[in-house]
């Protein structure tokens, strides 16, 4: 107990930067046993990544609905309530952000875009409220019921935008584009890079401060820590539970309305690559940490963009970038292991 | 399996002592069990007979002195040892699983298989049959274990043993759970089993069951055997001057300086249950006024958590009333009862007193962030809480290296004066304060009871249960006895002594 729970800067460091470690040395024995060069492959990777001004903003791009998914992931987390439904909460949060965005194509940005990100965010509030009565009131795992939950989301969403909502003449499954005024700035055009990472930037660090130096973050921590000693003195671990399971969802919900105004400017079918489980490895490997998040979210950015652009430069297929991701997040969730007993063991 | 009949100690200890740091839970203890006997051990708590039956089931092992199986000493290696040479043992916590039969928990882990490794369910209904015709009792084999009533799963222990091949067979407090009728027929079967020539050790505190089924007695007190007898040779009331010894008195606090004022907590019609719905507590009546300690004793598990949960909100009584401060409380949450002033000391220190991997900070704070001197708007004022957890700490002398370690690394007595500087900080109207020394060594008590004295005299009601009789009557300005889930006795502070409380604790006077 007293290793996992040291307080030396350094070696906490050390141990949240050991699974990328070990996944980078994974990926080398597979990169030579491919007749690879493990070296100059990562570094291709590191310039492809973050080479340049063009390079660093399309990871940027790429951590932005990241930052999200795995802040949505960490602040449920850190109340000792493991949901893993923000995956569903960004596709429906990416169609209500869709749908509002087009409904008010005539409308100034500065009001179309509050309002889609607002609905966003609500709809993926709402749509966690169920596993979190269900967790508050009846013990019933959220485990099952965040993970039932996405694929229900992600089937309405698709059947929505094969039926009701296809946009018309439309071949793809995709409404029809929002309207202009609807999308999110651009930070450096010609690259993709737009207004939503600086958003996501800000309520990463604003969960920082809050999770130190709020009531409610000191609330949800001791809950996430001890519901029965949070209870005995007082504090009501149900409604820490219920309430930071809605601001997951909202936080799922808003990451989808961004991704939505800032990048695809449309709902389409496969809204998500996985987001929303990324996000789930993201705060594991960040320790539910707002630093941690966002150093996470830019190293699976960086992992995803430089893995776009290395099969073009080299021989090196684009699996061997999705096995180093794979193996980040398995090293991430081995973590799991210890985080589970405890919260078990709290439960 | 059943001991050669010339074997004179089927099981013992000689010279047996076991220390944990400055206490001696077992001091040269001599003990002997003959074959096909049942042998009944009798003692208060922490007398030492816990830790004498963890060691002769190899749980734990002696620090000097040993074991006697078949009047050779051994040194067991674990519990599978001792299973192994025919002991076997039934706690207080069951150690069953509740979602199988009875019979898949008779068999587990030591299922009978056919070819194939499949289980032989013919074999185990036959087996548990014949061992059910053995023990003379009505068994539903298909029951689940959760749908079993108390008395059952009891049994299910009892013979699982007997299944396991032990002919000794421990059994620690068995009749601390079950109801007048249910005794009755547990003490038939351990009555049947000796007949059956197994030998039988077992711990109680109800004298009047000991009497009627113990071959032999040995009372236990301080850690030692007081004395070695049998029924017919003792009597009801020897056994219990010798359970109870003649202790002298701790030192007292001062008893209350002004009259007690107003009822603070008025219970009435009190029942309470535990975790699987049986009821522990009540009816019962109570009420405790401001500016007085009201002690509760009793020997543990009669009641008293029952008591502790419903009096500090934790858990809704199953039937009464509560009042606090003149306001029904009866089904108001945890959280009420904070808001309205009531304080609790958990007798569980390491998972409900304190939160031992959050920082010592934290936990001072813990259930007050909300309060205008700890935070403003939503935001915690970080200085102002350090300031006042150093403040409390240092009135209470709390050592500790720094506010922001974890409340874990302080030391068993340390962590305590944190738990209760958090409590006397938020000014109580009523603390309920269960086992407020336990772990705590005499100078940490002395200062603790000084300052629970000192809480009462400025005017606050004070609910003390306490498994140590000396607490109860260092402190109490009224003592009440818990019997049963009862209160067998109420008595003011100079009528309690050690002799009349502890002979109400086991059930032996009514006042």
């Amino acid at each position: 107990m007293t290793r996992a729970f040291s307080s030396a800067p350094l070696g906490r460091a050390l141990q949240a930067a050991a699974p990328f470690v070990l996944a980078v040395a994974i990926g080398a024995i597979v990169l030579a046993a491919t007749g690879h060069e493990p070296l100059s492959v990562y570094r291709l990777m590191i310039v492809e990544a973050f080479g340049d001004e063009r390079r660093i903003a399309a990871t940027l791009t790429a951590a932005t609905p990241l930052l999200l998914t795995g802040l949505a992931a960490a602040i449920a987390f850190r109340a000792g309530i493991f949901n893993v439904g923000a995956e569903g909460c960004f596709y429906l949060g990416g169609m209500a952000a869709a749908i509002v965005g087009y409904a008010l194509s005539d409308w100034p940005g500065a009001l179309s875009i509050p309002l889609a990100l607002l609905a966003a965010s609500l709809v993926g509030g709402v749509w966690l409220i169920g596993p979190g009565l269900l967790r508050a009131r009846f013990g019933v795992d959220e485990v099952v019921t965040t993970l039932m939950l996405n694929f229900i989301a992600i089937d309405l969403t698709s059947w929505l935008v094969n039926g009701p909502l296809l946009a018309r003449g439309s071949a793809n499954s995709a409404t029809p584009p929002i309207g202009a005024s609807a999308e999110l700035p651009r930070l450096l055009p010609p690259s993709t890079l737009h207004l939503g990472f600086l958003i996501s930037l800000a309520l990463v660090i604003g969960y920082g401060f809050w999770s130190r130096i709020s009531v409610a973050g000191f609330r949800s921590r001791l809950v996430g820590l001890n519901p029965r000693f949070s209870r005995a003195v007082g504090i009501e671990p149900m409604r820490v539970f219920l309430s930071m399971m809605v601001a997951s969802g909202v936080i799922g919900g808003l990451a989808g309305g961004i991704h939505t105004l800032g990048l695809v400017h449309r709902f389409v079918a496969g809204f998500s690559p996985g987001y929303g489980f990324t996000g789930v490895a993201i705060a594991l490997l960040a320790r539910n940490s707002a630093i941690g998040v966002a150093l996470a979210a830019i190293l699976f950015g960086a992992l995803s963009s430089a893995g776009a652009n290395i099969q073009l430069f080299s021989n090196v297929p684009i699996e061997i970038v999705e096995i180093l991701q794979g193996a980040v997040m398995i090293f991430a969730v081995a973590q799991l292991g210890f985080g589970w007993a405890r919260r078990r063991a709290a439960a | 399996m059943i001991s050669d009949a010339r074997v004179e100690v089927r099981l013992g200890a000689r010279q047996l002592t076991r220390k944990f740091g400055s206490v001696v839970a077992n001091d040269r203890v001599d003990f002997s069990v003959a074959p096909g006997t049942i042998h009944a051990v009798v003692g208060g708590n922490g007398a030492g007979k816990s830790t004498l039956m963890r060691i002769l089931q190899g749980v734990d092992s002696p620090d000097a002195g040993s074991v006697i199986l078949d009047d050779q000493p051994v040194r067991l290696t674990g519990p599978a040892d001792a299973y192994a040479r025919g002991i076997g043992m039934v706690h207080q916590e069951f150690m069953l699983a509740p979602p199988l039969t009875l019979l898949e928990n008779l068999i587990l882990a030591r299922e009978p298989v056919v070819r194939g490794g499949l289980i032989d369910w013919r074999a185990a209904q036959a087996e548990a049959d014949r061992l059910a015709k053995i023990a003379g009792v009505e068994i539903d084999w298909r029951r689940r274990v959760a749908d079993s009533p108390v008395h059952v799963r009891q049994i299910l222990e009892i013979l699982r043993l007997l299944y396991r091949g032990a002919d000794v067979l421990i059994l620690d407090e068995p009749t601390a759970v079950l109801a007048p009728l249910q005794i009755d027929e547990l003490l038939r079967l351990m009555r049947k089993l000796k007949a059956e020539g197994r030998t039988i050790v077992f711990i109680s505190h109800k004298l009047e069951e000991v009497m009627s089924v113990a071959d032999a007695i040995t009372v236990m007190r301080a850690g030692r055997v007081v004395t070695s007898t049998t029924p017919d040779k003792t009597s009801r009331e020897a056994l219990t001057q010798a359970v109870i010894g003649d202790a002298a008195l701790e030192p007292r606090v001062e008893p209350r300086a002004r009259r007690p004022g107003a009822p603070v907590f008025v219970a009435h019609g009190l029942v309470g249950v535990d975790a699987l719905g049986v009821k522990r507590l009540g009816p019962i009546d109570l009420d405790i006024c401001s500016g007085e300690i009201l002690g509760v004793a009793g020997v543990a598990g009669n009641g008293q958590d029952e008591l502790v949960e419903c009096a500090a909100g934790l858990a809704a009584p199953a039937a009464g009333e509560i009042a606090f401060a003149g306001e029904d409380m009866t089904r108001a949450s945890t959280a009420r009862f904070r808001a309205a002033g009531v304080g609790y000391l958990s007798a569980d220190r390491a998972q409900e007193g304190l939160c031992l991997t959050a920082s010592i900070r934290d936990n001072f704070v813990a259930g007050r962030e909300r309060d205008p001197a700890f935070s403003r708007f939503g935001v915690l004022r970080l200085a102002a809480i350090a300031e006042r957890a150093q403040r409390a700490m240092d009135r209470l002398s709390v050592r500790y290296g720094r506010l922001a370690d974890p409340a874990g690394s302080l030391s068993g007595g340390n962590q305590q004066r944190l738990a209760f500087a958090r409590e006397l900080e938020r000014d109580p109207k009523l603390l309920v304060a269960a086992q407020p020394t336990r772990g705590v060594d005499i100078g940490g008590t002395a200062f603790i009871h000084a300052r629970i004295a000192a809480l009462r005299d400025r005017g606050a009601a004070i609910l003390l249960i306490s498994e140590s009789l000396d607490e109860i009557l260092a402190l109490s300005d009224r003592v009440v006895v818990l019997y049963n889930g009862r209160i067998v006795g109420k008595l003011g502070r100079e009528e309690a002594s050690v002799e009349r409380v502890g002979r109400m604790m086991l059930g032996q006077e009514a006042a």
